[in-house]
């Protein structure tokens, strides 16, 4: 809760309870994360709601549920999932969790590489 | 010549006449869409195989941050250098450069065209993969 906005702009379900329902598996899961973070998508099957207005700040109405797209690499080496809102097309960037679907995580770092648009073979002789 | 601004040593006569220059800022016509890039400053012509709206560098991959919501309505007034931040691919496998804008922060994905540069676009889908010691820690607790 060190981010006033996001503390602000939550659900009052998740703020009472302190879980939320993921959009697309079911699965209950608590707010928090075991690090004390707060979390942002299912730790499961990484998809998140829209619920988060990221160009004007403070809450959105759209309720979308975003599906996880792409794993963005920080400066720092840290991991980022970007998530895309299947409704409205809304692009976000959130950290990784230490207790996330690995495999998940995985498969999409690896997913360009499984249909390359062009043989990647010229690149063994570089 | 007073009021004639910097002073010039050729005489009127031996003047070379000026070189002919593209609008690029009007419509229509040879180079109306061309730019510069913001990047590697290569001049990038409109005309782009397998993609109607060329929206970055072929050679750097960046972008710039001139449109909202439509590809090409030029709604957004941020003009901020846009990075190509990461990799995705769609359902049916074609790859999508997600653009990241460094002044405002906003996202968007971008098809990949025919002339992209393919060791850049190679090096921006093995990004996650770079750091071994991740790779290594997922593969652990799988």
């Amino acid at each position: 809760m060190s981010h006033p906005k996001k503390a602000h702009s939550s659900t009052s379900h998740t703020v009472l309870t302190g879980t939320f329902v993921c959009a697309w598996c079911g699965l209950t899961v608590s707010a928090a994360a075991g690090d004390g973070t707060r979390r942002n998508h299912c730790p499961s099957c990484l998809h998140s709601q829209h619920v988060l207005d990221h160009v004007e700040g403070g809450s959105s109405d759209c309720h979308g549920r975003m599906s996880p797209i792409s794993i963005a690499v920080l400066r720092t080496g840290d991991w980022m999932v970007v998530h895309r809102c299947v409704r409205c097309d809304e692009l976000t960037s959130n950290p990784v969790c230490a207790d996330d679907n690995q495999l998940i995580l995985m498969r999409m770092a690896v997913r360009p590489l499984a249909q390359p648009p062009f043989p990647l073979e010229v690149f063994g002789e570089l | 010549m007073p009021g004639r601004g910097r002073p010039n040593r050729r005489t009127r006569s031996t003047r070379r006449p000026q070189r002919s220059k593209d609008v690029l800022h009007g419509r229509g016509g040879r180079g109306a869409n061309a730019f510069r890039c913001v990047g590697c400053r290569t001049e990038v012509s409109p005309e782009a195989p397998g993609t109607t709206h060329r929206n970055h560098c072929p050679n750097c991959l960046s972008s710039l941050h001139v449109d909202r919501r439509v590809p090409g309505d030029r709604a957004a007034d941020c003009r901020g250098r846009m990075e190509a931040l990461s990799m995705s691919v769609r359902p049916d496998g074609e790859w999508m450069i997600i653009h990241h804008c460094v002044a405002c922060g906003e996202l968007s994905a971008n098809r990949i065209a025919g002339d992209d540069n393919a060791l850049v676009l190679v090096r921006l889908a093995l990004k996650p993969l770079r750091d071994t010691s991740i790779a290594h820690r997922v593969l652990l607790t799988l």
